[in-house]
């Protein structure tokens, strides 16, 4: 079963890579004037929920009948050049800080005015599982009952980081990672990447679009990872000294701390899968040697345990843990030659 | 929005129409025909039950001009005020906007005044459970003794946060979550009345995606026929709502009856690939395995879902599986439908959950002179929730006993230590999150007296430990445990001390006094047993006795 292919092609996807079934969803709620006031698109970083509310809010506001963004109305200008003034986009300062709750009562007092250009008034809240308690609860109300004119559009990493409250109030659309080959296929026909890295950037991606044009654009990305698996490489036959003095460099810095484990996760996933005999979704396909060679040194139960071991650590990570003990723990779990 | 909403059109008018809530309305019934009104009711239930829906109608039955037996008749002008929401005398309220003891107040003022047109004034309190605890002193007194005109009906989601004095003024209605079948005979009249075509699966998937919940099920039916163009079929539910196809969750669950890593690891990804939701896919099998269980335990019970082509095979998977591997992969999968662990893979959990379900058997039957390093690594390296742990491994500690069989102390305390260890960590986690990772780093080495000695590789760690919180939640933990109170004291490992130190049991000596391995033969030996390599690799010792 195709998933892409049973929800139809629809004659214009809004320029959006892949989730053909939300876009026909939203397009077919504006087309039978069923619009919900709120909406709640969840999915990984990456995956396009932000890219699906531009297009949804574009098509909302154009002065056009229909579906689908004229691109030539005033409207349309505005919204491409994201100054629409009846556009609002509402997320924390930066990825990691809270959303306040003045955020929310800001816009509230925006949402009460009547559009200024067309006929309705978008918001959209980015990154919703940042809000504190108070601003989520703070926007219940809004979320009942937003004045007739308004959606509010809700963006999450999952819906279980939400209130369970703010979740049954929107019409959930659970955005999940495409295909590789979807990516792939829009990188080169977009012109973004010659085939072959193309391919690459799709398997690394996991499914996230965002990931694979942000990783074209930023040269860094690729360069980065090379060499973060270089030294996972080098720590597995490193001595325990070794490892220690990584685990402290790498919990000086938060961020780094969550981009290796990231990619070590990715690592131990693919030796498991290598080891079992699913190849099918590797990740790190220009590596495969590298993996097989773990895979058959490590096995399918050690690599398993190792995936468990990253997974916790990065767990504890989340949640405040101290990053150095839990790094160093994390280090006399790795196998070892 | 043109059209009402489903559920709100296709809200029950008559006690008939209830679906599911029998108990409750056998009993309201009941009442009203021999005239015993309470003057005071909560219904308690999950949402999307029937509560609201119940309240009105009882507001009807009280009211209605018909003869005792036909109300509600949804034909005299009370009814049909009610069901046009128009009635004066029905007073709903929405307590999560109106939380304070001045809004109870306001209320407590105006009950007084008799009906305008009905018989009873009825109040219906929607989300009581959010009231400020003033307001719901302000009302217990009405709630006791109102106006006899008047009745009180409090609905809440959250029963448990009603204060008792307020619960043993009313009469409690318990609704239930709606079974499937319920919910798909609903869908199927609502579909039929509505003129819309639906395959019966799609209906299913539908029923199962609501979870008990009548007002999703028409929600989410509301929200798929706008998305179909024509007849809503199975595929479309699936896709929307990232639904596997039966036949991938019957390959995983065949593949984790055989033991097939390789086939079961494939179809989960080829699933998640064409856009399936890996919890919504987690869900599905634990509904497979249960289905299987009920199968294999020959309870008669088939669940709705299971298709007629399916039973066959599910009767092949029970006939070649053991109910334990089974109530494990339940808790397994469960967890990874459930578990709020990172999504920077979104099928990981998925993953894991399949893999973790099939490696016991495989440990248990792996080649049995494995070395202890490597077996230690399991307990370790697996996350700590309880749960975790299947009861159909050998538990941890049986592990590393067994590897110490041969020099274990006589004395029951230090085997009791080692016992304790993970069941130690896991009660220490809640309370301190970094000093349960701090604890793993070490071992209990020895018991003298009440003192529990720990040992340390690092002195960082160790001088951890011993600040004065630290310490006394370890001490706080461990005496829980172990049921007496006891000390601690942190020391630095020596460098032979390799890993797996056992524990021994001194009386008064000190801890290091005496080597815990059995007499030595020659070198070779002991450069052979991976302990002692990886304290000479790693940690630079020599031997030299």
């Amino acid at each position: 079963m195709d998933m892409s292919e049973s929800a139809g092609l629809d004659s214009h996807a809004w320029g959006i890579v892949g989730h053909k079934w939300a876009v026909r969803l939203l397009q077919r709620a504006i087309t039978t004037q069923s619009i919900s006031h709120a909406y709640l698109f969840t999915g990984p970083a990456g995956v396009g929920k932000m890219t699906l509310a531009l297009a949804f809010a574009a098509a909302l506001l154009c002065q056009e009948e229909g579906a689908i963004p004229c691109g030539r109305c005033r409207a349309c200008r505005l919204s491409a050049a994201a100054h629409h003034p009846d556009l609002y986009v509402v997320e924390s300062e930066h990825v990691g800080a809270d959303l306040k709750i003045e955020q929310i009562r800001e816009l509230q007092r925006q949402l009460a005015v009547s559009p200024v250009e067309g006929r309705r008034k978008v918001a959209i809240l980015n990154r919703f599982e940042e809000a504190t308690a108070s601003a989520a609860n703070a926007l219940l109300k809004t979320l009942e009952e937003p004045p007739a004119y308004a959606v509010i559009l809700l963006l999450a990493a999952e819906g279980r980081l939400l209130l369970p409250t703010v979740v049954s109030r929107c019409q959930h659309i659970n955005l999940r990672p495409l295909p590789a080959d979807v990516i792939r296929q829009a990188l080169v026909e977009r012109g973004l990447a010659e085939p072959e890295q193309a391919e690459l950037l799709a398997h690394l991606s996991g499914g996230r679009p965002g990931w694979a044009i942000r990783a074209v654009k930023d040269k860094g990305l690729l360069q980065r990872r090379a060499q973060l698996l270089d030294e996972l490489h080098s720590l597995i036959g490193a001595p325990v000294s070794a490892r220690l003095r990584y685990a402290e460099a790498m919990a000086r810095d938060p961020v780094v701390a969550r981009e290796t484990l990231e990619l070590w996760l990715c690592w131990w996933r693919d030796v498991m899968m290598v080891a079992a005999g699913a190849e099918a979704s590797l990740t790190n396909v220009d590596r495969y040697s590298l993996l097989r060679a773990h895979a058959d040194r490590f096995g399918f139960a050690r690599s398993a345990a190792t995936v468990e071991a990253v997974l916790a650590a990065a767990d504890r990570l989340e949640r405040n843990a101290n990053p150095r003990l839990t790094l160093e723990v994390l280090m006399l779990d790795l196998p070892r030659q | 929005m043109t059209e009402q909403a489903l559920y709100r059109k296709w809200r029950p008018r008559t006690f008939d129409e209830v679906v599911g809530q029998e108990h409750v309305i056998h009993t309201l019934r009941h009442a009203l025909s021999s005239g015993r009104i309470h003057h005071a009711y909560l219904f308690a239930g999950p949402r999307g039950t029937g509560k609201t829906t119940t309240a009105r109608l009882l507001a009807k039955a009280v009211n209605c001009l018909a003869p005792e037996a036909e109300r509600p008749c949804n034909r005299c002008s009370i009814c049909q005020a009610v069901n046009e929401g128009r009635l004066l005398d029905l007073i709903e309220i929405d307590a999560a906007s109106n939380t304070g003891v001045d809004d109870v107040r306001e209320l407590r003022e105006r009950v007084g005044f008799r009906p305008n047109e009905a018989r009873y004034k009825v109040y219906v309190i929607d989300e009581v459970h959010m009231l400020s605890t003033s307001a719901f002193n302000a009302l217990l007194k009405t709630l006791e003794e109102p106006p006899p005109h008047a009745i009180f009906v409090l609905a809440t989601t959250e029963a448990h946060k009603i204060p008792a004095t307020v619960i043993s003024r009313c009469q409690r209605f318990n609704f239930r979550r709606l079974p499937l079948d319920a919910i798909v005979a609903r869908l199927e009249r609502i579909v039929e009345q509505e003129h819309i075509q639906a395959e019966r699966e799609a209906l299913i998937a539908i029923a199962r995606q609501a979870t008990g919940s009548m007002r999703d099920a028409e929600s989410l039916l509301d929200q798929l026929v706008s998305y179909s163009a024509g007849r809503l079929t199975a595929a479309e539910v699936h896709a929307v709502l990232g639904i596997g196809s039966s036949e991938a969750v019957c390959q995983v669950v065949e593949a984790l009856v055989r033991g097939d890593a390789a086939q079961g690891l494939s179809v989960i990804n080829t699933a998640v690939e064409e856009g399936v939701d890996p919890r919504q896919f987690a869900c599905q099998i634990v509904d497979h395995l249960r289905a299987l269980l009920l199968v294999q335990l020959k309870s008669g019970i088939i669940p709705p879902y299971v298709t007629e082509e399916m039973l066959p095979r599910l009767e092949k998977q029970a006939a070649s599986s053991s109910p334990r591997v089974l109530v494990q992969a339940v808790k397994l999968f469960n967890r990874a439908a459930t578990d709020a662990k990172s999504s920077w893979q979104p099928q990981l959990p998925l993953e894991m959950a399949f893999v973790e379900a099939l490696l016991p058997p495989e440990i248990e039957a792996g080649p049995t002179p494995q070395p202890a390093s490597q077996r230690q690594t399991r307990p370790v390296s697996s996350p700590p929730s309880p749960s975790a742990h299947p009861a159909s491994r050998p538990p941890a500690p049986a592990v590393v006993r067994e590897a110490e069989a041969g020099y274990r102390a006589s004395s029951v305390a230090p085997e009791r230590l080692q016992e304790c260890w993970p069941e130690f960590l896991n009660a220490l986690r809640p309370r301190n999150l970094s000093l349960e990772a701090l604890m793993r780093s070490c071992r209990p080495l020895a018991v003298e007296g009440d003192v529990v000695v720990l040992g340390f590789d690092y002195d960082f760690h160790r001088g951890k430990v011993e600040e004065e919180r630290n310490k006394r939640d370890v001490e706080d933990v461990l005496s829980n445990l172990l049921g007496w109170r006891c000390r601690i004291r942190c020391v630095l490992r020596q460098k032979g001390q390799a890993e797996q130190t056992p524990i021994t049991h001194h009386q008064p000596q000190p801890a290091q006094a005496e080597p815990p391995t059995p007499t030595p033969s020659s070198d070779q030996e002991h450069a052979d047993d991976p302990l002692i390599r990886t304290a000479i690799e790693d940690l630079g010792a020599q031997i030299i006795g």
